[in-house]
C-alpha cells in the first residue's frame, strides 16, 4: 500500500485524484506553478510544493522538478492525471529509475501506442480492423485511382505535412478524383511547402466510440464497457455518454468491439487504466481502431456512474499490485446501470468564436441534486489562467434512461452559474435540447453541421445590465434572474419555472 | 481659508454627498465657494430603479471583494514577506529549482559564503540538489551577504528565498 502519492497535475483531475487518495488513507502531495499558488488542488492536498514559473513547460512538464518534488516529499508513487506528463514515456522511465511508481502503463507500452504507425502494424497483425489508409505517399492521380478502387469510395486525400483541413479533399467517385488530387496537392504545397498526399477511407457521419479497460500487473484484463464521444467541436470532445446510443441501437456489433478492445490491450502488454478508441461507420455497421489512450480519460466519470466502480481507486490499487477479478473478461450489458452523460464546462465565449475567456471567477454556483456530479478545480475567487486548459468543470448526470439523463443534465446546467469569465453553458444547453441529439442521431460532424454561427439567446436589457453588475455580486442574484426570465428557459418544456 | 473647522465641515459634506449618491455639488458663500464632483461611476446605472438595484445588491455583501478602489490592499498581503527587504534595498536570491539546499560543497567543508562576505555577481552561494545532481546556485548581484535564509539540508521549493544580499551599486533587475 502507498503511504503518499504525488499528483503531477492541476485543476479538476488533481482534485479527483486527491479525493480518491484520501478515501484510501493515502497522503497527497500537490505540485504547482507560481500561477496556481491559490488553486484548490494546492489547498486540498496534504502537502504542496511549488515547482516552477507559470508556463507548463517550466513547471508541470518539467520532469526533473516533478521528480525532485516527489523525492523531497518522500512520495512512493506519482499519479499523472490526464494530459501534461500522463503519456510521456520518458517521464515514466525516469520515475522507474528514481524508484517511484508511475501510476499508469509501463513506458514501453506508452511509447509503442504513441507511435501511430507501430500501433497500426500491431493491430493489423492482431486482425483488429483499422481504417484503410495508404500507409505512405500516393505519388500521382493514377496511384490514387488505383488505391480508391481497392478500398471503395468515398475516400479522403490528406496532406502528409498538414493539418487543419488544408490539403484535404473528400472524393466520392473516380470522375472527380484527379481534379481533387491536383487541388489538394497544390494547396498542401502552398500551405506547408510540401505537396505530398496520402489517402484514407472516408466515413460519412462517423461516430466516436471508445472502450474503457482496466488491466492489472498479473495479466488480467477487464473491459468496463463503452462511451460515445461523438459530440465534438474541432476534435475536442464536449459531451460524452455511456452506454453509446450507437451500440444500444444495434448499429454495430457490441461484443465484437469489446473483444477487439480486449485483444488490443492484452496484446500490447498494457497495464492500468486505458481507453481503446474506435471510429464507427454507421452506414456500413463497421468499426475501426483509432488509438489507445494510455491514461485516465477526462470522461471517465460516465463509466464510473454506470458501473459503480471508482476508476482512480482502481488505478492506484493496480499500481500497488492488486488483482482484478480473475477470469472475468469484462462487464456485460446487464451489469451496467442506467445511462450517464457528461458535459464539459469550458471558460470560453461561444458567441465570439469560442475564444478562451480568462480572468477571476467572481461568482460560482454549481448544481446539487440527486444523480448529478460536478468535478471541478474551480470556485469563487479562482483564476482562469491563460497558461492552462480552459476546462473549468465537468457536469455528469446519471439517470435510469438516456432521456432521463438528458433531462437531469439540462436541469443541472440551468443551475450552473459562472460570473467573471464567460462559459459555454448556454451552448451546451442548446446542444442538449436539439431534437437529433435527443434521438441519439449524433456523429462527429453534428456540431459543425447544426451549430455553425450559434448565438446565445439575448438576455433582455435588465438582465444584461444586471449581469454586468452581478460581476461584483453573488451568483444568487443572477440565478434568480435567469430562472425567472423566459429568455433563459425558452425551448425547454421540462423546467419552465 | 481652510482652517481646522472648515476642513472638518468639508469632510462631513463629502461623506454626506457620497452616502446619498450625489455625483456633483456646487455651493457659494460670500467668503468661500466649493465645487465637488465624483469621477467614479458611484451613481446607479441609468435606466435602473435605484431602490430595486439596492435591494438586489444588498445580498451581495458576504465575502465579496470590495470594489476596485480597495483592491490594491488585497495584493499587499502577498508582498508582506518582501516588504522589509524592499525598505532596506535588500536583494533576495531565490531558488531556481526544487531540491535540497546545502551551504557547503561537501559535508564538513566550510560554507561557500558567510554573513558579512562580499560576493560578486556569478559567485557560487550554495548548492541545491535535485535528482542527485548538485546544482550550484550563483548570486545574481554583487554585494554583501546579510542573511542566509535556508538552512543546510532543508528542502526548498521553486522561488523560495535563500539569501538576502545588500546590493553594492544599483540593484540588478531580478526575476
Amino acid at each position: 500500500m502507498f503511504r503518499k502519492v504525488l499528483i503531477a497535475n492541476r485543476g479538476e483531475i488533481a482534485l479527483r485524484v486527491i479525493s480518491a487518495c484520501r478515501e484510501m488513507g493515502i497522503r497527497t502531495v500537490a505540485v504547482y506553478s507560481e500561477a496556481d499558488r491559490n488553486s484548490l488542488h494546492v489547498k486540498f492536498a496534504d502537502e504542496a510544493i511549488c515547482i516552477g514559473p507559470p508556463r507548463s513547460a517550466e513547471s508541470y512538464l518539467n520532469v526533473p522538478a516533478v521528480i525532485s518534488a516527489a523525492e523531497l516529499a518522500d512520495a512512493e508513487a506519482i499519479h499523472p492525471g490526464y494530459g501534461l506528463l500522463s503519456e510521456n514515456a520518458n517521464f515514466a522511465e525516469v520515475c522507474r529509475a528514481s524508484n517511484i511508481k508511475f501510476i499508469g502503463p509501463p513506458p514501453e507500452v506508452t511509447r509503442m501506442m504513441g507511435e501511430k504507425s507501430t500501433a497500426r502494424q500491431t493491430m493489423k497483425k492482431a486482425k483488429v480492423p483499422i481504417l484503410p489508409g495508404s500507409d505512405g505517399i500516393i505519388e500521382n492521380e493514377g496511384a490514387a485511382l488505383e488505391w480508391a478502387k481497392q478500398v471503395g469510395y468515398p475516400v479522403i486525400l490528406k496532406a502528409v505535412a498538414g493539418g487543419g483541413g488544408r490539403g484535404m479533399r473528400i472524393c466520392r467517385n473516380a470522375d472527380e478524383l484527379p481534379g481533387l488530387f491536383q487541388q489538394a496537392s497544390a494547396e498542401a504545397a502552398g500551405a506547408f511547402g510540401n505537396g505530398d498526399l496520402y489517402m484514407e477511407k472516408f466515413i460519412e457521419r462517423p461516430r466516436h466510440i471508445e472502450f474503457q479497460v482496466l488491466a492489472d500487473e498479473h495479466g488480467n484484463v477487464m473491459s468496463l464497457g463503452e462511451r460515445e464521444c461523438s459530440i465534438q467541436r474541432r476534435h475536442q470532445k464536449l459531451i460524452e455518454e455511456a452506454p453509446a446510443p450507437a451500440l444500444t441501437s444495434g448499429l454495430v456489433d457490441w461484443e465484437a468491439m469489446r473483444d477487439s478492445a480486449h485483444k488490443i490491450v492484452s496484446l500490447a502488454g498494457y497495464t492500468n487504466a486505458g481507453t481503446v478508441e474506435f471510429i464507427v461507420d454507421p452506414a456500413a455497421g463497421s468499426f475501426y481502431f483509432l488509438e489507445v489512450n494510455a491514461r485516465l480519460q477526462v470522461e471517465h466519470p460516465v463509466t464510473e456512474a454506470i458501473t459503480a466502480l471508482d476508476l482512480v481507486r482502481w488505478q492506484i490499487r493496480i499500481a500497488e499490485g492488486d488483482r482484478l477479478p480473475e477470469g472475468l473478461a469484462g462487464l456485460g450489458r446487464e451489469q451496467i446501470s442506467g445511462h450517464a452523460i457528461e458535459a464539459r464546462v469550458i471558460a470560453e465565449d461561444p458567441a465570439a468564436g469560442f475564444l478562451p475567456s480568462i480572468g477571476k471567477i467572481l461568482g460560482w454556483a454549481e448544481p446539487r441534486s440527486p444523480g448529478v456530479r460536478v468535478d471541478t478545480g474551480f470556485g469563487k475567487g479562482s483564476e482562469v489562467s491563460r497558461f492552462y486548459d480552459s476546462l473549468v468543470a465537468k457536469v455528469i448526470a446519471h439517470g435510469a434512461s438516456r432521456s432521463e439523463a438528458i433531462q437531469q443534465l439540462r436541469a443541472a446546467l440551468e443551475d450552473f452559474h459562472v460570473l467573471g469569465v464567460k462559459s459555454n453553458v448556454d451552448f451546451l444547453l442548446s446542444v442538449l435540447r436539439h431534437p437529433e441529439f435527443e434521438a441519439g442521431q449524433i456523429d462527429t460532424g453534428f456540431l459543425a453541421r447544426n451549430f455553425e454561427g450559434w448565438r446565445p439567446s439575448e438576455p433582455d436589457a435588465v438582465v444584461g445590465a444586471l449581469s454586468e453588475r452581478a460581476a461584483t455580486a453573488r451568483p444568487a442574484v443572477a440565478a434568480t434572474l435567469r430562472s425567472s426570465n423566459p429568455a433563459w428557459s425558452a425551448g425547454d418544456g421540462f423546467r419552465n419555472v | 481659508m481652510a482652517d481646522g473647522n472648515n476642513l472638518e465641515e468639508l469632510r462631513e459634506l463629502v461623506d454626506f454627498l457620497k452616502a446619498n449618491g450625489i455625483a456633483e455639488f456646487d455651493m457659494e458663500r460670500t467668503e468661500w465657494k466649493v465645487r465637488i464632483k465624483f469621477e467614479s461611476a458611484a451613481a446607479p446605472t441609468a435606466g435602473l430603479n435605484p431602490a430595486q438595484l439596492a435591494m438586489l445588491m444588498a445580498g451581495a455583501g458576504t465575502g465579496i471583494p470590495a470594489p476596485a478602489a480597495h483592491a490594491p490592499h488585497a495584493a499587499a498581503g502577498a508582498q508582506e514577506a518582501a516588504a522589509p527587504a524592499e525598505e532596506e534595498n535588500l536583494h533576495e536570491v531565490k531558488s531556481p529549482i526544487v531540491g535540497t539546499f546545502y551551504e557547503s560543497p561537501s559535508p564538513g567543508a566550510p560554507p561557500f559564503v558567510k554573513v558579512g562576505d562580499l560576493v560578486e555577481a556569478g559567485q557560487v552561494l550554495c548548492i541545491v540538489e535535485a535528482m542527485k545532481l548538485m546544482n550550484e546556485i550563483e548570486s545574481d548581484v554583487a554585494g554583501e551577504i546579510v542573511k542566509r535564509i535556508a538552512t543546510s539540508g532543508q528542502p526548498v521549493e521553486y522561488g523560495q528565498p535563500l539569501f538576502l544580499i545588500r546590493a553594492r551599486e544599483e540593484r540588478r533587475k531580478s526575476s
